[in-house]
């Protein structure tokens, strides 16, 4: 039986290596991360002048650690206050994921997510759309102010302006509960305060660099920068009904579970799956 | 649940690198120390969001018949990948390699999923942080 297992795992080895070569890179083109490559394509602009940042933007496998906000950061360490502290430990032992029970995942959280988002921009406003088919729609009008005291929502309050070819997106009034900053169960308070710097340096890339302050929770403000390729132009969102058929809601533990020295979740060691099985 | 013989093509689809729809973490409900595989005939197909779903019978050691759910990638993933809801009816008989729920339920994750037409297709949401 061993010697059969070798030889299926050998077949299976041979058969991708033998497929043609444009059928690994339309896989490739086809997932919904890519290897990032310099662009010769100029930024595109609008009617207006502006920088156009519409697209369908894809995570490259340069993002590491995926998902942890505290990226940036030397050895990802979030500056964590007493209580921020004490709501990280409330995140991993007593609550379930918001994204997993399909509550809205937030900002700054989906700059960190490893799903791709389409952007479509129109004059005065600005439509960021995600997979689980959320959106924020942001205004773009240097004159609006922030609310007093804006209802506090997932995505914030959010207030777009260029500043020259840059994309500035300040965002105030978030919610404190049922939300984690990242996939790691990080938390944030009410008083979060992002301020988002978009720019599209050429046809093919999209940038943020976010500062991220939160004095309930962390001692210091801190960043979170990313870049994000354009996909092929027939890739696009498609439905994504998180809660049609939840039944993870019944299943799932607190927390992340473990997460690995690299700074992402899952298991370091996990057990190998057995070879597949030879069918008749 | 017997090793066969295995006939005709086995292929394989490119999924190296890409990270999928990962609605929740692998960790926060599955055991990576708990592999199972399961060889079992489909009695129902959910091909929902945000996963799609396989409940088998499978029949164990004793020959008691015991149902399972198994948890795949969602519906454009597995697209994405090759496989397609048209690929499974009801009757077909699947063989599933993942890892069990933590809770201990009848539950798995369908890391792995050879189809009726041997066709090997990874179940797995890449970007859940589980075994690739």
């Amino acid at each position: 039986m061993t010697t059969r297992f070798f030889y299926i795992a050998g077949m299976t080895a041979l058969a991708a290596t033998l497929l043609p070569l444009s059928d690994r890179l339309r896989a490739q083109e086809r997932s919904l991360t890519v290897v990032d490559v310099p662009s010769s394509r100029s930024t595109p602009r609008t009617a207006g002048g502006r920088p156009d940042l519409s697209g369908y933007w894809k995570g490259t496998r340069d993002t590491k650690p995926g998902g942890n906000i505290g990226k940036d950061l030397p050895g990802w360490k979030l500056p964590l206050t007493p209580a921020g502290e004490a709501a990280l430990q409330h995140n991993l032992t007593a609550t379930v994921d918001p994204e997993a029970l399909c509550i809205i995942g937030g900002i700054p959280r989906h700059n960190a997510s490893g799903l791709p988002f389409e952007i479509v921009q129109g004059a005065n406003k600005i439509a960021f759309l995600y997979w689980y088919s959320y959106f924020r729609l942001i205004p773009i009008d240097p004159n609006r102010k922030h609310a007093d005291d804006p209802d506090p929502s997932f995505f914030g309050e959010e207030l777009g302006r260029w500043e020259g070819d840059t994309l500035v997106i300040d965002s105030i009034g978030f919610k404190d509960e049922k939300v984690w900053i990242d996939e790691n169960a990080n938390p944030h308070s009410d008083a979060l305060h992002v301020v988002e710097r978009w720019t599209r340096p050429d046809a093919d890339h999209i940038h943020v660099e976010a500062l991220i302050e939160d004095p309930k929770f962390y001692t210091t403000p801190f960043t979170y920068s990313r870049t994000w390729v354009l996909g092929q132009p027939d890739e696009e969102l498609q439905e994504y009904s998180c809660s049609e058929n939840n039944v993870n809601r019944d299943h799932l533990g607190f927390g992340p579970g473990p997460i690995r020295p690299d700074g992402t979740r899952g298991y370091s060691d996990p057990a190998p799956l057995p070879p597949p099985v030879p069918r008749k | 649940m017997k090793s066969v013989l295995v006939f005709g093509a086995i292929a394989i689809v490119l999924t190296a690198g890409s990270r999928l729809l990962a609605h929740h973490s692998f960790a926060a409900q599955y055991d990576a120390t708990k592999v199972i595989r399961l060889v079992g005939t489909l009695t129902k197909i959910e091909w929902t969001n945000p996963h799609t779903y396989f409940y088998v019978d499978v029949k164990d050691d004793s020959g008691r018949v015991v149902q399972w759910g198994l948890e795949g990638a969602s519906p454009s993933s597995l697209s994405r990948r090759g496989f397609k809801r048209g690929d499974l009816k009801i009757g077909d008989t699947i063989i599933v390699e993942g890892y069990r729920a933590k809770d201990g339920s009848n539950l798995a994750d369908a890391r792995r999923v050879t189809l009726p037409d041997g066709r090997i297709i990874s179940g797995a949401s890449t970007g859940d942080g589980g075994p690739q």
